[in-house]
């Protein structure tokens, strides 16, 4: 397909999702469709340090500072949430900073491993807490709808707020892929020795996406409380929603790309929402046991993710016959 | 003042001396061999100039700075190149590869782009810029790695076995790289196994042993040195 053509198409479809809210009146899917924005945002922000070989299972713990903090000035002090959202991203920064300082020595699965225990750790400070967070009751966020307070009678202006959250931080991940920082990135996944011997402090590099990262998730953590009304420690914290999804969905649709969390999130949220209605209701934790075989599935099959169906990786040959006297003795 | 200086290094590994009290100076301007036995340490003294190793014991100099508490990108920042023995280039196109040197000096995309266009020319890989370096020739993927070091602008530029494995068409053509980089100014230090190639380039010879610097000269100086002839043909009582 050609660009112009695939830009008609992103064009159309664009449109087309703009126009939803103006003819679904099925809250059913307005949710849903909000919920696609949300994971979309959320693991694009996930897929910002995989750039660099750097996997997170503990996101959970930006998006739960994000939006415990978002919750607690706005119910305990009366802050608004538009102030609370950029507070949000400052404590999310903090724990980005704690958590990424240790953790960056760690290279591969033991990055990931103990990424899942900060996340967890913050969880019990959550339901510890009770004077602050008030246990694990959580705290709910009041009825009073308004712009001023972020609550809607309505659907519709959260359709629209977590669609720009989503293509905002799609953009910024574009952005930063196609920065000297994404170069960086993409060197010291593929290795880190050379990209060091060639003057890139590749540790401040992992450092500076994580940054991003866990802003950009405290963020969407911040919106997605108001969106559901309540913060409570095993929602916010949880391993399995807002730390292994993101995963999930990145690894599906082809983690370290701009498209693969995009599309990865546009597929698994619907399907993850129905395995968890149909085959919640049968034998709880059966839809994870279906989620982990279509994660073997995909890693064996298609490594690199849905993305790299739709458009192949680029031809070995892309210089075509111009240099066939030096690639004939390719081995 | 020598461009870079040596002095008494030593790496342990457990109880082997894996560099043992090395010590030498590189002036401006050479190209010095540095040969020797497989398991003689030239890999790890590479290692320990370029940052990668910590020596237990000893200082090393480039142009009047140390370099020992440096991190390695501080000491490509300083001057120090290197290419190495295994290639394995970023996977990302030719170009990109080239980019990521110049972008950690100026961040600017497009500056970087041309820069990196013209190390591509000055080595001969203009056309494969696109190319991704996986499908490419050892030769031509062994050249993205010395285009990439060279990118760093160093001062020393420390090539580690970068003819090795390639066959005698590839390394006639790759042997004249050398001496190109060479009249741009660049000092080379220059670690290779095929003793013909590195003869005819090097201005000056080490030879290392177990870890010991054994020998250094002119290329007739070295191969006619006793002690070098002995580390490699082996004798059961070693004299020197």
């Amino acid at each position: 397909m050609s660009a112009k053509r695939l830009q008609l198409l992103g064009g159309v479809l664009f449109a087309a999702i703009i126009a939803v809210p103006a003819f679904v009146e099925s809250r059913f899917i307005l949710h849903m469709v909000t919920l696609i924005f949300f994971y979309i945002a959320m693991t694009s922000a996930w897929n910002i340090p995989v750039f660099g070989g750097k996997m997170s299972l503990g996101h959970a713990a930006f998006f739960g500072l994000g939006g415990y903090t978002g919750a607690i000035l706005y119910v305990k002090f009366g802050v608004s949430p538009w102030i609370g959202a950029a507070a949000g991203v400052a404590v999310s920064l903090l724990g980005g900073v704690v958590m990424t300082l240790p953790l960056l020595r760690l290279r591969g699965p033991f990055f990931t491993l103990a990424s899942i225990a900060f996340a967890e750790v913050l969880r019990m400070i959550a339901i510890d807490w009770r004077s602050l967070t008030n246990g694990s009751v959580g705290l709910n966020i009041p009825f009073k709808p308004g712009w001023a307070n972020l609550t809607f009678q309505s659907g519709k202006p959260f359709y629209f707020l977590s669609l720009i959250l989503a293509v905002a931080v799609v953009f910024v991940a574009y952005r930063l892929r196609h920065s000297a920082l994404g170069f960086h990135l993409r060197a010291s996944a593929s290795n880190d020795e050379a990209a060091q011997a060639l003057g890139v402090d590749t540790r401040r590099a992992h450092f500076i996406a994580l940054l991003w990262s866990s802003g950009l998730t405290g963020l969407i953590g911040v919106f997605y409380v108001f969106f559901i009304y309540v913060v409570e420690p095993s929602t916010m914290f949880s391993l399995t929603l807002f730390s292994l999804q993101p995963a999930l969905n990145g690894i599906i649709g082809g983690i370290g790309t701009i498209w693969g969390p995009v599309i990865g999130a546009i597929v698994m949220t619907p399907f993850g929402e129905y395995l968890r209605f149909y085959l919640g209701t049968i034998q709880q934790g059966l839809n994870y046991v279906v989620y982990g075989v279509v994660l073997i599935l995909t890693v064996n099959f298609i490594p690199g993710g849905i993305v790299s169906l739709v458009r192949p990786k680029r031809s070995n040959r892309s210089d075509g016959s111009g240099s066939s006297s030096d690639t004939k003795e390719a081995r | 003042m020598p461009l870079l200086q040596v002095k008494n290094l030593t790496k342990r590994f457990g109880g082997l001396k894996a560099v043992n009290n090395v010590s030498f100076d590189i002036q401006a301007g050479e190209i010095v061999g540095l040969i020797g036995p497989n398991g003689a340490g030239k890999t790890t003294l590479f290692n320990l100039i370029s940052g990668i190793l910590h020596p237990e014991e000893g200082h090393i100099i480039l142009d009047g700075q140390p370099l020992n508490q440096l991190s390695p990108p501080r000491r490509s920042l300083a001057g120090l190149g290197r290419t190495f023995q295994v290639v394995r280039p970023f996977a990302m196109t030719v170009l990109e590869n080239v980019m990521v040197p110049l972008l950690a000096r100026d961040p600017h995309m497009d500056k970087a782009r041309d820069s990196a266009m013209q190390m591509l020319a000055l080595l001969r890989l203009e056309h494969l810029a696109d190319a991704q370096p996986d499908s490419l020739t050892l030769a031509q993927r062994k050249r993205i790695e010395v285009a990439r070091a060279l990118a760093t602008r160093p001062k020393l530029l420390m090539l580690d076995e970068v003819l090795a494995g390639l066959n005698p068409t590839e390394i006639s053509e790759n042997l004249p790289i050398i001496r190109q980089v060479h009249e741009q100014g660049v000092t080379i230090f220059i670690i290779e196994h095929l003793m013909d190639a590195l003869m005819a380039v090097s201005q000056r010879v080490l030879v290392m042993e177990l870890g010991a610097l054994i020998a250094s000269g002119t290329p007739q100086e070295v191969t006619s040195n006793e002690c070098v002839i002995k580390a490699y043909l082996g004798e059961e009582t070693p004299t020197c």
